[in-house]
């Protein structure tokens, strides 16, 4: 299929350096965006998404590249991408929820795909590497030129980021002493496609009783959102697919469940305890698929 | 002040000038630009697999990879992995005496994604070539003989 030449017209600039990229980002404010693996990029023609005539890469900037891991923590670089955190997360730790969201997409577009990418695509209510990353109570280091900031995830979702900005990394620390994480979709086929639900479930266990608990919903709503409701239902029970089933019940009730490209709403809500049944199999089973 | 224009990169091993914009796909540099065309496009928005190349070691859906990322960097196609008077690879042939070739318009990319995955797991069990195929789509084999062909392919090389 030919594709004519000026439809690719913005610049896209190559810094050396974190510093330089920073810098060139606040210069052209809401001129420019950072990229990445480019895939999001790539497609907003085709969805009707504005684009930049600035693109500033930052892919190939080895500080965005590294992924540190300590225990039930991760510093994650920007631009690390899903592959990496795939490979490199112990699908069975206290983490194992961003290496399940990371594997449900197909190698040649998880090998360009970041951890920034999915936090600042909007809107995306499928994104998976979100809904693992607020489980896991992230936070967003960003700069604007030399000042930097950091912030919450859940409040980096609620606004576009900020025009100029950075994100440099994002870190992640599994709740509580014992702590364990996992990362459920549903897809139409097996795999390789976006998530018609997802559920990222996060808890801290004395014995058998939870005492805390994240449970996440991806792809439910227009952005991936904790459910605390869910979570009280969880709280002080052994899990269990009874009490599973219950959080994935409330969880139903309480979401504003929008209609997605493959599934109703009546569908999506139908599904939720099954899903929420299923993370908890997961969970009991040491992160392997249940 | 930042470099925008480094516009050279290596695909099969030949480094190349380019003068296109730095957007244009990498997919359609390659086949229009330089004449490349065994690498196949189906629907342009990253879903089929059919434009996978390798790029810096790692699989890319070339139909959304800007070619001004490529800068600097080694791109390999399908036409890489054989002379073209030359013997087929191993994974080639193998396509070949198992069946996995049927309209064609899939096998470049699935050449290409399991090359890689070769390189990366010598001795891949079934279900890690299924998923490594997960982003590779075939309207005409039911994808039973390229997993065989794959798992013949590793076999030969133990
Ligand atoms: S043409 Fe590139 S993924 Fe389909
Ligand atoms: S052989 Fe025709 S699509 Fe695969």
């Amino acid at each position: 299929m030919a594709r004519a030449k000026d439809a690719y017209v913005p610049e896209l600039i190559h810094p050396a350096s974190v510093d330089e990229a920073a810098a060139e980002l606040a210069r052209l404010g809401d001129e420019g965006e950072p990229i990445a693996g480019a895939t999001w990029v790539m497609l907003g023609p085709l969805h009707k998404r504005p684009t930049k005539m600035h693109y500033v890469a930052v892919a190939g900037l080895a500080e965005l590249r590294a992924l540190e891991l300590n225990g039930a923590t991760a510093t994650i670089g920007a631009a690390v991408t899903h592959s990496q955190l795939a490979d490199g997360i112990d699908g069975e730790g206290p983490l194992a929820a961003l290496a399940h969201a990371a594997v449900g997409t197909p190698r040649a577009i998880a090998n360009v795909a970041t951890v920034a990418g999915n936090i600042c695509a909007r809107p995306y209510p499928a994104a998976d590497i979100v809904a693992a990353l607020l489980a896991l109570d992230a936070q967003v280091d960003a700069r604007i030129g030399d000042d930097a900031s950091s912030v919450d995830l859940g409040e980096f979702m609620r606004g576009a980021p900020t025009p100029g900005s950075l994100v440099t990394r994002v870190r992640a620390t599994a709740i509580g002493q014992a702590a364990r994480s996992c990362y459920e979709r549903l897809t139409i086929r097996a795999s390789g496609e976006e998530a018609v639900a997802s559920v990222a479930l996060a808890v801290d266990v004395d014995g058998q009783t939870v005492r805390e608990a994240r449970v996440v919903f991806g792809a439910v709503e227009a952005q991936a959102r904790r459910c605390r409701e869910a979570e009280d239902a969880l709280i002080g029970d052994a899990l269990s697919a009874d009490s599973a089933a219950a959080a994935g019940r409330v969880a139903a009730e309480e979401l504003d469940v929008a209609e997605g490209p493959d599934a109703p709403v009546d569908y999506k809500r139908r599904v939720l305890p099954g899903l929420m049944k299923r993370a908890v199999a997961r969970l009991a089973a040491g992160g392997e698929d249940a | 002040m930042p470099d925008t224009k480094p516009a050279t990169l290596t695909i099969n091993g030949r480094e190349l000038e380019l003068d296109v914009p730095p957007f244009y796909p990498l997919a359609v540099v390659l086949r229009e630009e330089l004449g490349l065309t065994g690498t196949k496009t189906g629907c342009f928005e990253g879903r089929c697999g059919a434009c996978t190349v390798i790029v810096d070691g790692e699989t890319v859906v070339a139909c959304i990879y800007p070619v001004g990322l490529a800068y600097g960097k080694s791109v390999l196609t399908v036409e890489s992995l054989a002379e073209p008077t030359g013997p087929l690879s191993s994974l080639q042939q193998n396509f070949l005496e198992k069946g996995a070739v049927q309209c064609g318009v899939c096998t470049p990319g699935m050449l290409m994604t399991l090359t890689n995955l070769l390189e990366r797991t010598p001795q891949p069990s079934e279900d890690e070539v299924r998923d490594a195929l997960s982003g590779n789509l075939c309207r005409c084999t039911g994808y039973r003989k390229i997993i065989e062909a794959t798992l013949a392919t590793a076999e030969a090389a133990r």
